[in-house]
């Protein structure tokens, strides 16, 4: 009666156990949510599920016989597709094409577009997509990719489609749109698994639930009617404090940031497309967050921030009222730091020593230690930084990227710091962090912000904002619709305005609104 | 996660520094393989024909190899880059021709020789201009820019040699004809631009922005590097090594000839790839680059000393090509597993 089982899972990563006897069962036509904070190992169990690694022990049961997937094609054959955050689809080529990647109907040598139409304009249609199967996928807005992802997904009839935190890349109307997906997915009896970490969300539309934590099955497949937000919270989170202690010193974060007396002033900053007329403050010694969907502002205002793009109109001052400088070199000269956590793309070299990494920022872009380097000494000034911000690694030399993501993003951190900045600008920077690090990550913001730096963070992960910050700014479509602090910061006050503009009063939050 | 990676790279724990270690700290790290190729191909031609081992046939080897030895070293620092100046040849030929030239009409060699120094650097300036202002590939602006130079000199010159050079001149008789210690000038001065632009390799903001661009360029341009200006300075180099190449071949020859210089920049790319710096980018060695080319002429010398017609000369090298870089490549995916 289900369609995929898996039993008794358990797969260790080194020493660490990434899942302990852990299992899920899905039936046919019902929508499945798979919960649990980041590393509680949702995403190897995932992967498990789809072939991409194998499990070191535990079964796998699809249709009720035992199955072992050698790969993601092979689990893909059996009728077990994916649809992840990241999208893979070929941008160049069209909708139509991006449907039938690597298995095209053919006719003799040729490609049968006859038949790929045929099969492919029905699933579209279903979902809503109206769009020409021939355009090509770059001109489509990044909600209706999504779209062809999972109509990818579709035309090979899966008998279980496991969607991993699809709701971030589509958008305004989210919800809705989901809605209407799972509902023609049900009507197809797939077997739906559902990962996300947007709760009101899960609640309104799964049926069953099951949470993980450390590894371990806290909740097994019970009917969502039986739970509320608040109750996955705790099942989630278990008994552990909420709040984390801060481990790293406050003296040690003084010498790394530059204090100035005034803060940073945005005034009337309209970017091209996206943010409009936007105005804030941030002063020395707070972190302010910006939270916002893709598509409405906060990403690119952080862009702004760094100087990578130029407002259209409006001013942005630095700390110490300086006038924002043109270009992002500058902005780096100025006291800038853009922590991004698109670490691999935009952070690290990974081929490099970690030392290199360190001290990129300040001694090789900026200069600051003349025209001649010893390179002795700068080991040595990494290493300080290392065991600063507790950077696990063998040494100096060992190169970015034989590190975990956590100490990845440490080392991020570390090459900005090591040019002292008066204003930290991060983006997204605990994405795919482990729990430890992230709280070291957390900690040390407070301490950056403490020793009178000026912080800004947008997220993704609502509860980090949350925890972080001292007050947030919400943005949508591309304007300021509130600014939440106190006891009035809350996920569900974020969410609701992030999608909506507003805020419901209290007592009247529909599931779906 | 730090214990496992004690485990797998033993080289990460503390190691003994002996000599070859803190020699290749020095020069940059992966031209072993060219050095070791070139010293095995000496000694293996020199046990066959012993009469290749004489100083005066080494030297020779050293002495014809400058200028593509130069041009490689130069190259290096755009490789590493993920961008190649194949216009070197042309520029080589160009400040030759352009130097004869003004050497003929009765300007003092020295002047005439900063001139073409001059000429050289406003080729890279142009290269700069080409592919990063006007974002063109560096493969095919260059290789444009080779010929448009091939050409130029050709027609500034009649396409014909350009001779009657004065090579009393001190310009001709130091770069040219010049010894010391036995050794060309020449050499002297491949040896001094190798240390120098190793220094600046090794030790300068500029040398570790250019590795580090190759490693990633987006990651450089978030940390502040100004990713281009770095690049145009190194097209900036390419040229001015190019020009020292040209001019040292003309104090040599002692005539501008708008048809040498044939196939150099393939030798010099070919070159700084075998002595280590891969076309993937990243990494770099000037010392490897310089080694590479010097093996690469060694080799089409040392087929001399066997009977091989000169008709497969090419051939041969060509074919000596494609398996030093094969090595190389088969070196580095055993390697890839554990970088992983």
């Amino acid at each position: 009666m289900y369609t995929l089982e898996a039993q008794d899972i358990s797969k260790s990563y080194g020493g660490v156990r990434a899942l302990d006897r852990a299992a899920i069962a899905v039936r046919p036509g019902s929508v499945h949510a798979l919960l649990g904070e980041n590393g509680a190992g949702k995403s190897t169990l995932v992967k498990i599920m789809t072939g991409a690694i194998r499990p070191d022990s535990g079964v796998l049961r699809l249709d009720g016989a035992d199955v072992r997937f050698a790969s993601t094609a092979d689990a893909f054959r059996q009728g077990v597709g994916v649809v992840s955050q990241e999208l893979s689809l070929f941008p160049h080529l069209s909708v139509l094409a991006n449907m039938f990647p690597m298995r095209e109907p053919r006719r003799g040598p040729f490609v049968d577009r006859r038949e790929m139409l045929r099969l492919a304009v029905p699933i579209l249609d279903e979902l809503g997509l109206e769009v020409d199967p021939m355009v090509p996928v770059s001109r489509l807005p990044l909600a209706e990719r999504q779209l062809v992802e999972i109509g990818k997904a579709l035309v090979t009839k899966p008998r279980v489609l496991l969607l991993d935190e699809p709701t971030s890349a589509l958008e305004s109307g989210a919800t809705d749109r989901l809605l209407h997906i799972l509902r023609v997915l049900r009507s197809q009896d797939v077997a739906v698994v559902f990962v996300s970490h947007i709760l009101e969300e899960v609640m309104s539309v799964c049926d069953e639930i099951t949470v993980l934590r450390d590894g371990v099955v806290v909740t097994a497949g019970e009917d969502v009617g039986a739970h509320t937000v608040e109750s996955v919270v705790s099942a989630m989170i278990g008994d552990r404090p909420r709040v984390v202690v801060r481990p790293s010193g406050r003296a040690l974060a003084e010498q790394a940031v530059a204090t100035t007396t005034s803060g940073l002033r945005v005034d009337g900053v309209t970017l091209h497309r996206t943010v409009q007329d936007v105005s804030f403050a941030v002063e020395p010694g707070e972190i302010v967050g910006l939270a916002g969907l893709a598509g409405s502002g906060p990403a690119e205002l952080l862009r702004a921030l760094a100087g990578i793009e130029s407002p259209v109109r409006g001013t942005i001052s630095l700390p110490g009222g300086i006038k924002a400088p043109h270009g992002q070199r500058a902005h780096i000269a100025a006291g800038v730091a853009y922590v991004s956590g698109d670490r691999r793309r935009l952070g690290l070299m990974l081929d490099k020593p970690v030392w290199e990494n360190v001290v990129q920022v300040r001694t090789m872009a900026m200069g600051k230690d003349g025209a001649f380097l010893r390179v002795p000494g700068l080991v040595t000034r990494a290493g300080e930084h290392m065991s600063r911000l507790n950077i696990r690694a063998s040494s100096p030399e060992a190169t970015a990227g034989s590190l975990s993501g956590g100490n990845q993003q440490k080392v991020v951190l570390a090459k900005w710091l090591d040019n002292t900045p008066s204003t930290i600008v991060l983006d997204d920077p605990t994405r795919g962090v482990d729990i430890g690090a992230k709280a070291e990550i957390h900690g040390l913001l407070g301490d950056l912000a403490a020793a009178g730096a000026v912080v800004v963070l947008r997220s993704t992960d609502l509860e980090e904002l949350v925890a972080v910050c001292e007050r947030v700014i919400v943005l949508y479509r591309g304007r300021i619709c509130a600014e939440l602090r106190g006891d009035g910061l809350s996920t569900s006050a974020l969410l609701q305005l992030m999608n909506t503009g507003e805020l419901a009063p209290e007592g009247s939050q529909a599931p779906a609104s | 996660m730090s214990t496992k990676i004690d485990e797998r790279r033993p080289e990460a724990a503390p190691r003994r520094a002996g000599v070859g270690t803190v020699v290749r700290k020095v020069f940059g790290a992966d031209w072993s393989s060219a050095a070791i190729a070139l010293v095995g191909l000496i000694v293996v031609v020199g046990l066959l024909r012993p009469e290749f081992l004489s100083f005066t046939q080494l030297s020779n080897v050293a002495q014809q190899s400058v200028y593509v030895a130069l041009m490689a070293s130069g190259l290096a620092f755009l490789i590493t880059q993920g961008e190649v100046d194949l216009s070197v040849g042309g520029t080589y030929v160009l400040s030759a021709v352009a130097t004869a030239i003004l050497i003929q009409n009765g300007l003092d060699p020295w002047l005439a020789a900063i001139c073409g120094l001059l000429l050289a650097v406003a080729v890279g300036a142009l290269n700069s201009v080409v592919v990063l202002g006007i974002r063109i590939n560096s493969l095919i602006a260059t290789l444009a820019m080779g010929w448009v130079l091939r050409g130029l000199s050709a027609a500034i010159s009649g396409g014909r040699q350009i001779i009657g050079m004065p090579i009393d001149h001190p310009f001709f008789t130091i770069l040219g004809g010049g010894e010391i210690l036995n050794v060309a000038v020449s050499v002297w001065i491949l040896v001094l631009v190798v240390a120098v632009l190793t220094v600046v390799l090794r030790a300068t903001p500029f040398g570790f922005r250019v590795r580090e661009i190759g490693s990633n360029e987006d990651a450089a341009q978030f940390a502040g590097i100004p990713v281009r200006r770095t690049k145009a300075t190194a097209f900036l180099m390419s040229g001015f090594i190019a020009g020292i190449a040209g001019l040292l071949g003309l104090a040599f020859f002692t005539s501008g000839d708008p048809t040498s210089g044939n196939g150099f920049e393939l030798f010099a790319v070919a070159g700084a790839v075998i002595g280590g710096n891969p076309l993937t980018g990243g990494r770099a060695t000037v010392f490897g680059a310089a080694i590479g080319a010097v093996l690469l002429n060694a080799v089409s010398i040392a087929l001399v000393y066997f009977n091989i017609p000169a008709v497969w000369s090419q051939f041969a090298t060509g074919l000596i090509i494609i398996s030093a870089v094969s090595v190389d490549g088969i070196r580095r995916h055993r390697r890839s597993p554990q970088d992983a």
